[in-house]
């Protein structure tokens, strides 16, 4: 360290000279990020502190492992895969730093071959970890601190980020003043409940989008018997709905939502809510999910939800779907996206929109998460420079950049996403949606952003324009459309949102900790007991059924949990 | 085998052959369902419109198929392995059930040595443990990992000591009194009738070689290594039940979901080799056996 | 009678296959040590903790318990009895057929689904019995009430066991034939010149004939009481047949939703072990003293 220390200064000066010649039209990489720079007043020091994006003298070999996908995208070169990556390339010309995989499986596989490597203690030097491994071997003490690093070595952008929700998720995975893991977090309204619906339908019947669910009951019942697509053919049903309740979508949590149930997240336990009195009861028992599940009977009884969605994943769903079978799902703001997207392709005359979820008397409130964070990067202790780590956050962050738009092309083998650690904007979505309008409003040909949000944001922007001028030379119209309507129109998955958002039409899941010991070792039965008494009531069992679930739920470890979570409430700073 | 025509024995075999017919489409009818998709255009399958005959037809998904470097490179290490795997099967299989298809007069430890072997039939260590030793012995990531693990198929030594078993004694005892030892008896009169069952058990062992596709996601560290059905596999997606938020970086995942077609035509392609050995092995299955020949 | 000299060769010659054992089956067995442990994959087999047999009263204390092992029995042995009994007559049949073409063209036709993963023929089989797919079509033809097979506890498990015994009925019908090919056909000119007819033949040789290897594959069976078909029935339930068709299996599985529980999972797996291994010894004992037979 102290070496290294001492040679900062021939470090800084060289570094310009070896970027340039390393990416030959680059231009200058130190004060590009810093015009976006936050003015925080300690521009003076950091300019004497050590460099995010300084090279190393000595190569620094990281170790990774890898869950990833084959590239899909028809423009990377045949037969790449995650070594081959061009990002890593230019990480050892640039930074000196050599990323070599351990191990690259599908990520589908990533889990299993995980935990092996745990049982075998072959770990990696960086770590992409979820929640509960992260917890593990934080207990274990295998995990080193980050705290120095980040201080020193962490990008404007990368503190920006990690300060934006005033370092709520930091602190998080912060133990004793240590910093074990840097969290990948995303806006939690990203999770909010919408109801997306076939305008085109409401139209070929003259019906008014739903605000309430006595509404959208009667949208949903002449979606089932007056053929809304016109052909003919009684082939359509009401709602999109697959067998498991409560999941990431295509489920019935903005169902539940507009009756004032909040069952659960879709993480198969119940989600928990705030009572009079301060304290966390679990919305899965309470007397409105009863009132939802008998409307839901009363669907299912009607035809408006397919008499078999008990055996429909999100496979068959998406089926129905993109073939025009189905003309509403609550779902969240990324449906255009995806499936929607292939409806559009398939059928020229479709047409989507967002409401807010239909409520008793108006629209209702969805439920939204506290922290919306999948995985947190940790360094395994002992690793020499968790500081490259950093680096390698930093320069994830800094190819968002205009000037690298031109560079890192996916037909010269760069895929972004087989690059790790990836630490993106929380609020990159929000960013799209205001830059986008901007530019729109403004009548731009192109996005003038100057800072690392640009590729993101540029991506949307042409899809937009391709969309609004019907240009499908790069992609089909679904794909530009569901760009467009998920993140940039007004009306739209996130415009939509972020109304919700600023209206305040949401209810907390108060509970983000970690899976309690009951839960853990009960979960798994407790979920059973749900999806096997809710589904039998929904295809005409016994409402009273509801009260005996309860019963049960409690007995067989609920109430147990709902010390536990109270238990952990009580510790959360308020 | 000549026999009377009589009038029931008539319809026996017009019953026969109408009922195994039928049969035989329930076998075939996955398959050209699967042909039909890879054929049918991405719209159609997506929306699950192909039943057995293609809709929207056209052969992009093949065409796509031919310039998958990952599929035949795969394709490259399955047929490696399917030769190794087998080569080392086979012999083991063979070496192991001729001692052990002796009676206890004949080897005197026979019984403890098959129960040795019987027991692995019943107990394993689960996928840690095991894990362990194969990263212990070395093999990780190399082709060995996915055949000497298995290297010694129980169950198919069984069933092979049970054929030898069937082989009259009057071969053995004829060579015997010639003066042959247990090579000579082994290579020279088990291997030759024995046709029939090599070609049953290598039937299982090719089959199983190919199909396996668990041991190469364990054991092997890079998709360049990976055989058929594991890259196959990794095609195949599905999402985490317990997620419940879809990020934005997995929603990418998700909209390449989309290739049913692509994807068809690789699995179809990838059970279709398999599916020519069986009939290429057929022609064992009756001539092998000649033990009625032998001078009694 | 003459018996062969040298034993040391027969040592020698299992020689390679116990090694192989001993490693690879052997070695990870001390893994079982898991079932007495709260297991951590960070700590290892040495750190983690004892804690007698709190892992097996656990799991046989669950709620659901009792019903999840009936329903694992009940399914196995129908799959059980079904796995040989469908394919001897499959067998049977075959081998009355005389067009050689033929009889070949059906084995491998019956064998096709064999080749296919259970990921992808759920899906084709839950549409084949869907409200809208063509079994229910044929119902409704017939001018029936069609039936939600998939959503019926009774139907449901008929449809998991028929399923997976024609996935998988080709694998024994291949062992069989083989079996058959192996009688010796002098027995069968005997017979005909005695004047005993085709039934008379299967009665009195064929299937004395295939005794060891039918006696074999019914014991042999018996170990996998407690296995169902884990990937199947995963692929193809729901939460409205979990009373009929929830097995161990995916019992165990469903415990380790949030956290992998390899405690239990282990107790589990060594409870399956041991009383697979009991079933089989007792049956092998069994065959050898009334029938004098040893399956190995």
């Amino acid at each position: 360290m102290k070496k290294y220390r001492t040679m900062k200064w021939v470090l800084a000066s060289t570094l310009l000279l070896s970027i340039v010649t390393a990416c030959s039209n680059q231009g200058s990489n130190k004060d590009q990020p810093s015009t976006t720079q936050p003015p925080s007043g300690n521009a003076g020091t950091e300019a004497a502190a050590p460099d995010p994006f300084g090279k190393y003298h000595e190569t620094v070999t990281v170790n990774q492992v890898i869950g990833y996908n084959p590239p899909e995208d028809s423009r990377i070169p045949k037969g790449m895969t995650p070594d081959k990556n061009a990002y890593l390339k230019d990480l050892k010309e640039t930074m000196n730093i050599d990323v070599k995989f351990k191990w690259m499986v599908p990520s589908n596989q990533y889990e299993q071959k995980f935990s092996l490597a745990m049982a075998s203690g072959d770990l990696p030097d960086l770590l992409e970890l979820d929640p509960k491994n992260f917890e593990k071997l934080k207990q274990q003490d295998m995990l080193a601190d980050l705290s120095e690093a980040f201080e020193q070595y962490a990008s404007p952008a990368l503190k920006k980020y990690m300060e934006s929700d005033g370092g709520f998720s930091m602190k998080t995975f912060n133990s004793d003043g240590k910093q074990l893991g840097i969290p990948v977090f995303e806006d939690p309204f990203l999770s909010t409940q919408l109801l997306w619906i076939r305008k085109d339908w409401l139209n070929n019947l003259n019906l008014q989008a739903p605000r309430t669910i006595d509404e959208l009951e009667k949208v949903a019942e002449a979606f089932v018997n007056n053929d809304p697509d016109k052909n003919g053919e009684n082939d359509t049903y009401g709602v999109a709905l697959q067998k498991t309740l409560f999941f990431w979508g295509f489920d019935v949590r903005g169902f539940f939502n507009g009756f004032g149930a909040y069952p659960s997240v879709g993480d198969a336990q119940s989600a928990w809510i705030k009572d009079s009195d301060g304290k966390l009861i679990p919305g899965l028992i309470q007397p409105e999910v009863k009132t939802a599940l008998g409307k839901l009977q009363s669907w299912y009884e009607k035809g408006i939800i397919n008499k078999e969605f008990a055996l429909k994943d999100e496979n068959k769903v998406v089926e129905d779907i993109t073939s025009g079978k189905v003309g509403i799902s609550y779902g969240e703001w990324w449906y255009p996206n995806w499936p929607l997207n292939l409806n559009v392709d398939k059928d020229p005359k479709a047409e989507w929109i967002a409401v807010q979820i239909p409520g008793f008397d108006g629209p209702g409130k969805s439920l939204v998460p506290k922290i919306r964070a999948g995985k947190v990067y940790a360094v395994k202790k002992g690793f020499k420079h968790p500081d490259a780590i950093i680096k390698m956050m930093n320069y994830y962050i800094e190819i968002g950049n205009k000037k690298y738009m031109d560079q890192k092309k996916p037909e010269d083998g760069y895929v972004y996403n087989w690059y790790n650690p990836r630490v993106y904007n929380p609020a990159q979505i929000e960013t799209i949606y205001t830059e986008v309008n901007r530019a729109l409003d403004g009548n731009q040909t192109e996005i003038t952003l100057e800072d690392e949000n640009y590729v993101k944001v540029t991506e949307v922007f042409k899809a937009t324009k391709d969309f609004l001028t019907g240009n499908t030379e790069t992609y089909s119209k679904g794909v530009n459309w569901g760009h467009y309507y998920s993140r940039a129109a007004k009306e739209g998955g996130w415009g939509m949102t972020r109304n919700i958002k600023e209206s305040q039409a949401f209810v907390n899941n108060e509970f983000f900790g970690l899976p309690t010991s009951t839960q853990v070792e009960k979960g798994g039965q407790l979920d059973k007991l749900m999806q096997e008494s809710f589904t039998k009531i929904i295809m005409g069992g016994d409402l009273a059924e509801f009260d005996k679930f309860v019963a049960s739920w409690k007995t067989l470890g609920g109430d147990e949990i709902t010390k536990e979570v109270n238990g952990w409430y009580s510790k959360q700073p308020k | 085998m000549a026999h009377k025509q009589t009038i029931s024995r008539k319809l026996f075999v017009v019953l026969n052959s109408l009922l195994l017919t039928l049969i035989t489409m329930l076998g075939i009818i996955p398959f050209i369902h699967l042909l039909a998709i890879s054929l049918s255009s991405n719209t159609a399958a997506m929306a699950g419109e192909v039943k057995l005959w293609p809709v929207g037809f056209t052969l992009d998904s093949y065409v796509y198929l031919g310039e998958k470097v990952e599929f035949f490179r795969s394709f490259r290490v399955s047929i490696e392995r399917v030769l190794l795997g087998t080569a080392v099967n086979m012999l083991l299989v063979f070496i192991t059930a001729y001692p052990l298809s002796k009676s206890n007069d004949q080897f005197k430890f026979r019984t403890p040595y098959v129960w040795f072997f019987a027991i692995t039939l019943f107990f394993g260590g689960g996928l840690i443990p095991t894990y362990i030793v194969v990263k212990e012995t070395g093999l990780i990531n190399s082709i060995w990992a996915l055949i000497l693990p298995g290297a010694l198929s129980v169950w198919n030594m069984v069933l092979m000591l049970n054929f030898f078993r069937s082989i009259p004694r009057e071969l053995e005892e004829a060579a015997t009194i010639d003066g042959a030892g247990h090579l000579r008896v082994l290579w020279q009169i088990y291997l030759p009738v024995s046709l029939p069952s090599i070609a049953t058990i290598g039937l299982f062992t090719i089959v199983g070689h190919w199909n396996s596709w668990f041991d190469g996601i364990l054991y092997l560290n890079s998709p360049e290594k990976y055989p058929l059905q594991t890259y196959l596999s990794t095609l195949i997606m599905s999402i985490n039940a317990q997620l419940s938020s879809m990020s934005l970086e997995q929603l990418k995942v998700m909209e390449n979901l989309s290739e049913k077609s692509l994807k068809t035509a690789q699995i179809f392609m990838g059970a279709l080799p398999i599916m020519l050995v069986y009939p290429f092995l057929q022609k064992y299955f009756v001539k092998g056996m000649t033990v009625g020949s032998v001078k009694e | 009678m003459r018996t062969l000299k040298k034993e040391y060769l027969l040592h020698l010659m299992l020689l390679p296959g116990v090694i192989v054992t001993l490693i690879y089956a052997y070695g990870p067995m001390a893994g079982l040590i898991m079932s007495f442990q709260q297991f951590e994959p960070l700590s290892g087999f040495i750190e983690s903790e004892f804690v007698g047999l709190d892992n097996f009263s656990y799991v046989f204390n669950l709620p659901d318990f009792n019903q999840v092992l009936w329903n694992t029995v009940i399914i196995s042995i129908f799959k059980m009895v079904l796995f040989l009994l469908v394919p001897l007559i499959l067998a049977l049949l075959l081998n009355e057929v005389t067009r050689r073409w033929f009889s070949r063209f059906i084995q491998s036709a019956i064998f096709l689904p064999f080749f296919l993963s259970w990921t992808v023929l759920g899906g084709v089989i839950i549409e084949l019995f869907s409200l809208n797919g063509p079994v229910n079509s044929l119902i409704t033809a017939l001018g029936m009430e069609p039936i939600m097979f998939m959503l019926d506890n009774e139907w449901f498990r008929g449809i998991i066991i028929g399923s997976d015994v024609w996935k998988g009925m080709g694998y024994n019908m291949v062992v069989m034939l083989a079996a058959i090919t192996g009688i010796n056909a002098t027995l069968y000119e005997a017979a005909e010149v005695d004047g005993a007819g085709k039934w008379k033949q299967m009665i009195h040789i064929t299937l004395p004939g295939m005794a060891p290897i039918l006696i074999l594959l019914s014991v042999l069976s018996l170990g996998g009481i407690l296995n169902a078909g884990f990937e199947q029935i995963l692929i193809m339930y729901n939460p409205t047949v979990y009373e009929g068709a929830d097995i161990i299996d995916t019992f165990v599985y469903r415990l380790g939703m949030f956290s992998q529980q390899f405690g239990p999972a282990a107790a589990v797996g060594l409870f399956k072990s041991v009383i697979s291994l009991a079933l089989v010894s007792l049956t092998y004992y069994a065959a050898y003293k009334y029938n004098n037979y040893r399956i190995f």
